[in-house]
């Protein structure tokens, strides 16, 4: 890969972690008011909110501590940190090196982590039984995300993120382990973007909330940081899949990879808004069953890798 | 050589000395001295070895059954010497803050700071003795000095039932020990830890596995793997805060010490040894996080964590063990040196969290997390020290946790990288890797859950009860050892190439075992290790870098005074300290999904009638394997007790029988053996 071309992609991907998760957010809510009939808000619509929350005036429990400022920025830093270590456009990523895909995940914890005890800070029964199911599901959520990654290890035989995402589709493996995959990878963006049937985050009823009910407290700039971090996880797992399925390597062919890569992301919004109008969210009791899903397609990835390996 | 005798009798001296009729603040004074003396000592042998330089041996000349006593300090004693003195000195200073009510009783403080310094004397045999007597003597003196700290307390039965439970279950570690010394012993004749290597790696077999599964065990029971832990939580939460923080921390990180040695005198272990010391560290791994997860008792839950984290550096030292077995030097360095930067890395952190917790215990006069609550206005120091060791014990970025986890992650993934060694990984070991690696992932994703559960209740929110003394935050004397603990997390987690130096020593060692090794390769691969370091070194940095960013913009964005609200309770106005969500229920529908492993005691009152006067409801999270043992020792009792009464004992007949059975079995013996004795 040249210099030239590192740079533009590189250029490419910091503007989609910037503008997609606005775009995505969009994109699900256009689908799910036209399947409801209705015209529905603009696709910038989020981008507006974020904008009117930022010129607001935080108001602040009074129970709680800087770390409660401070949370949500740590949220968001990270973040956009784990969106760097992703690839979105195939086999590239701005920050590569071998393993980065533990960092990935234990930024996403660490982002985790804060929002969890900013939510505990205002002392607030709600607040805290939603990062209970924060925490417990995400403990669920977690080897599905090894696995998978360790199926692709073995399959392409690369360590860095982007390169075992981004070579899956040349190997003999891809057609078996193909949807598996992306099955996985769905369920994990249902629950860390905190989308239906993991959470509903349109839902008006406090004791059935996950993510919402941890920002119940959070108002203004906090808020809106808040808000971009989560539909940020959105995008990066919808880059995931994206990444997976982009058949063109971005640095032979990069206007071709990067248009692809973004048609597959909008899809994957479309298909999350789908999934939104023809289903309910589950009961909290059949969550970690969901979840278990993922790891057990991860599974069949990894017997995948390993079958196609042998052969 | 020297150095290290004198900081030895310098020790002795000091405790010595702390005995005499002082006066307790004189007494703490001295032997705080003596230990900064003796780390100063320690630390000039320690460094240059550390740094490459070589090992350190001499000879002792010692009476008749003994012989010559060799005393040897190479990379791996001092790696693991250079940490606990210093280590354990903090603990002794922060011993003057956390027992200053008795300095001015009739308590003697002299006897526990002399058994602080023979905790250090341990350490200076443990790691440097090549006699297994001196290294047995050691044992035994951390382990008698670990108990009598233990029953600091020693008033309340419940602290001497802890103490005694552990000076059993470290006893019983110790037969163990010793019968697998004893069979090297009968083969080699000699005391030295390099014939019994000279001896293990000429003759696998039978012999050599028990020899294996012995000392694993003896290990095991001192550094607490499940299912041998069930003393630690209860020692743990007996303790004084420093005692819980320098056995967790570093006096049992001796087993550790004790089962990397032994690993590399093995030099080319069986393959199942390393899949073993897999199996068997991840259970403890997945085991102790799943019981942090229920503990209402902030010092028990640190304790299981240190079953939690000895599972997470034992999977390192396991990969490594598969290197050595299958001759791949990429392995081998990953595995040790994870497995290394791992028990240093969580000597930092366990420390400062048991320091917090003791502080908290101090100025509440409890540890458990449902009476606390918003400690975190109050005690601000011991909040941020709590939050640091709590970021990095759960392994995540930017602190230390993250760097070793990392590395043995790295382990576990090997990729193309690590498989162009000698020879390619079999493809059923890399999914059983893989399985190991997503398993890892659940016990972080777990700990992440205790440890968001235990500083969200005690620290954030309002208090909970109202008979809780009010607290202040701790003495300088507490806060300096949390202080430098915390420093030392944040360096090591943002600079990680600076532990990676700690361990590359040891681990060139274990890349010598390897036959036919060659230095070039050795450097290869660490120098691979360093790098990755580096660039995690780098991302974290970044990140401390990004939210500092943010914060600097959001201060100039928003301009104070900003607004304050009660918090949000679905419309109700006027929510009070006991509506704010408890410990018990943050885990107890994670601890409904593993009633099998999380056994929950539950003793409650439904409110009645149409005006309920009192009514309550006490959850308890207790240990499944303790309960099981008592139940079979329960069920042995009642069964034996049933079989004597069917027996008379005055029959003649039984004692004929059983004086035949006792003589077939003999002639068995002697037959299977080939023979009688020659």
């Amino acid at each position: 890969m040249t210099v030239d071309v590192a740079l533009w992609l590189g250029c490419v991907h910091v503007a989609i972690v910037l503008t997609l998760p606005i775009l995505l957010v969009g994109i699900v809510n256009r689908t799910k008011s036209l399947w409801a009939g209705r015209k529905g808000p603009g696709l910038l619509q989020s981008g507006w909110d974020l904008l009117r929350l930022l010129r607001k005036r935080p108001v602040y429990s009074a129970v709680a501590t800087p770390l409660f400022r401070a949370g949500a920025w740590v949220v968001l830093a990270a973040a956009v940190l784990a969106a760097l270590i992703a690839p979105v456009l195939g086999n590239f990523a701005p920050l590569q090196f071998h393993h980065d895909f533990i960092v990935f995940a234990y930024t996403l914890g660490l982002a985790r982590l804060f929002l969890m005890l900013s939510a505990m800070d205002v002392g607030s029964s709600f607040e805290g039984m939603g990062a209970a199911r924060e925490a417990s599901f995400s403990a669920f959520v977690e080897p599905a995300l090894f696995l998978l990654i360790g199926s692709a290890s073995i399959a392409t035989g690369h360590t860095s993120f982007a390169g075992l995402i981004g070579h899956v589709h040349n190997t003999t493996a891809f057609p078996l382990l193909a949807i598996p995959a992306v099955a996985v990878l769905f369920i994990l963006l249902q629950a860390e973007a905190s989308r239906v049937p993991v959470d509903d985050p349109l839902t008006h009823l406090e004791l059935t909330m996950i993510h919402e009910v941890m920002i119940l407290d959070h108002s203004g700039p906090e808020l809106a940081a808040m808000q971009f971090a989560g539909a940020l996880k959105l995008t990066t797992y919808a880059g995931l899949i994206a990444a997976l399925l982009n058949p063109f390597d971005p640095a032979a062919a990069p206007l071709a990879a990067v248009v692809t890569a973004l048609a597959i992301m909008a899809l994957v919004a479309v298909a999350v808004g789908f999934v939104e109008s023809l289903s309910a969210r589950l009961r909290m009791r059949l969550v970690p069953r969901y979840l278990m899903l993922a790891s057990i397609g991860a599974g069949l990835c990894l017997a995948a890798a390993a079958n196609a390996w042998s052969f | 050589m020297t150095a290290l005798i004198a900081a030895v009798l310098v020790l002795l001296l000091g405790a010595g000395v702390c005995l005499l009729p002082l006066r307790n603040a004189v007494r703490a004074a001295i032997g705080i001295a003596s230990q900064v003396l003796a780390t100063g000592l320690v630390w000039f042998t320690v460094v240059p070895v550390l740094m490459g330089g070589p090992a350190v041996i001499g000879d002792l000349a010692w009476a008749y059954p003994v012989g010559t006593l060799r005393i040897r300090l190479d990379a791996l004693g001092a790696f693991f010497l250079a940490w606990s003195l210093p280590m354990t000195l903090l603990g002794s200073i922060y011993a003057a803050g956390y027992l200053r009510p008795y300095f001015n009783t009739r308590r003697h403080l002299g006897l526990h700071y002399a058994l602080l310094n023979l905790t250090s004397l341990s350490f200076v045999l443990v790691y440097t003795g090549d006699h297994a007597l001196v290294f047995l003597l050691g044992w035994e003196i951390a382990a008698l000095a670990a108990w009598l700290l233990v029953i600091w307390d020693y008033t309340n039965q419940k602290v001497r039932f802890a103490g005694f439970n552990y000076l059993v279950s470290t006893h019983v570690g110790l037969i163990f020990l010793v019968a697998g010394f004893m069979i090297l012993y009968t083969h080699t004749e000699s005391w030295e830890l390099g014939s019994f290597g000279d001896w293990l790696r000429r003759n696998p077999g039978s012999e050599r596995n028990a020899v294996f599964l012995l000392l694993v065990t003896s290990f095991g029971l001192k550094s607490a793997f499940f299912p041998f832990h069930s003393w630690l939580p209860r020692a743990h939460a007996a303790a004084p805060a420093h005692v819980s923080a320098l056995m967790s921390g570093v006096i049992h990180k001796a087993g550790l010490y004790a089962l990397v040695r032994f690993v590399w005198l093995i030099g080319t272990p069986d393959e199942w040894m390393g899949w073993f010391l897999i199996a068997f560290s991840a259970c403890s791994a997945l085991v102790g996080a799943l019981y942090t997860v229920g503990q209402r008792d902030l010092k028990r839950l640190l304790g299981y964590s240190s079953t939690e984290n000895v599972g997470i550096a034992g999977i390192g030292f396991g990969v490594g063990c598969l290197g050595l077995s299958w001759h791949n030097p990429a392995l081998v360095a990953i595995g040790f040196a994870g497995g290394l930067l791992h028990v240093l890395n969580h000597a930092f952190f366990k420390c400062q969290l048991f320091y917090a917790a003791g502080a908290v215990y101090q100025a509440t006069h409890t540890v458990d997390m449902e009476k606390l609550g918003g400690l975190a206005r109050l005690m601000p120091w011991t909040a941020a020290s709590f939050l640091i060791g709590g970021v990095a014990i759960s392994a995540l970025p930017p602190l230390n946790g993250f760097t070793s986890e990392f590395v043995i992650y790295s382990g576990l993934f090997p990729g193309a990288a690590a498989s162009s060694g000698a020879e390619a990984m079999p493809l059923t070991a890399k999914v059983a890797l893989c399985l190991a690696g997503a398993m890892l992932a659940f016990v972080g994703a777990v700990s992440a859950l205790s440890i968001t559960r235990a500083f969200g209740v005690v620290f954030l929110g309002a208090p909970r009860d109202a008979n809780v003394v009010p607290p202040v935050e701790v003495s300088l004397w507490m806060r300096l050892p949390m202080a430098l603990h915390g420093l030392g997390v944040v360096i090591l987690g943002v600079l990680p190439v600076l532990g990676f130096m700690l361990v590359r020593g040891p681990t060139e060692i274990a890349l010598a075992v390897l036959p036919g090794a060659l230095p070039a390769t050795s450097a290869g691969v660490l120098d691979a290790i360093a790098h990755t370091l580096s660039n995690i070194g780098v991302v974290s940095g970044t990140l401390v870098a990004c939210v500092l960013l943010l914060l600097w913009l959001r201060s100039r964005w928003v301009k104070p005074p900003v607004a304050s609200h009660v918090t949000w309770g679905c419309g109700y106005g006027k929510p009070n300290a006991r509506m704010q969500y408890t410990g018990s229920s943050f885990s107890s529908d994670f601890a409904q999904r593993f009633r099998g492993v999380m056994v929950t005691l539950r003793r409650q009152k439904a409110p009645e009638g149409y005006f309920p006067t009192d009514a309550y409801l006490i959850t308890d999270c207790v240990d499944a394997v303790e309960r099981r043992l008592f139940s079979v020792i329960k069920h042995g009792d009642a069964s034996a007790g049933e079989l004597s009464g069917h027996l008379r004992e005055d029959d003649p007949r039984i004692a004929f029988a059983a004086a035949l059975v006792a003589l077939v079995l003999i002639a068995g013996l002697v037959v299977l053996a080939g023979g009688p004795l020659q």
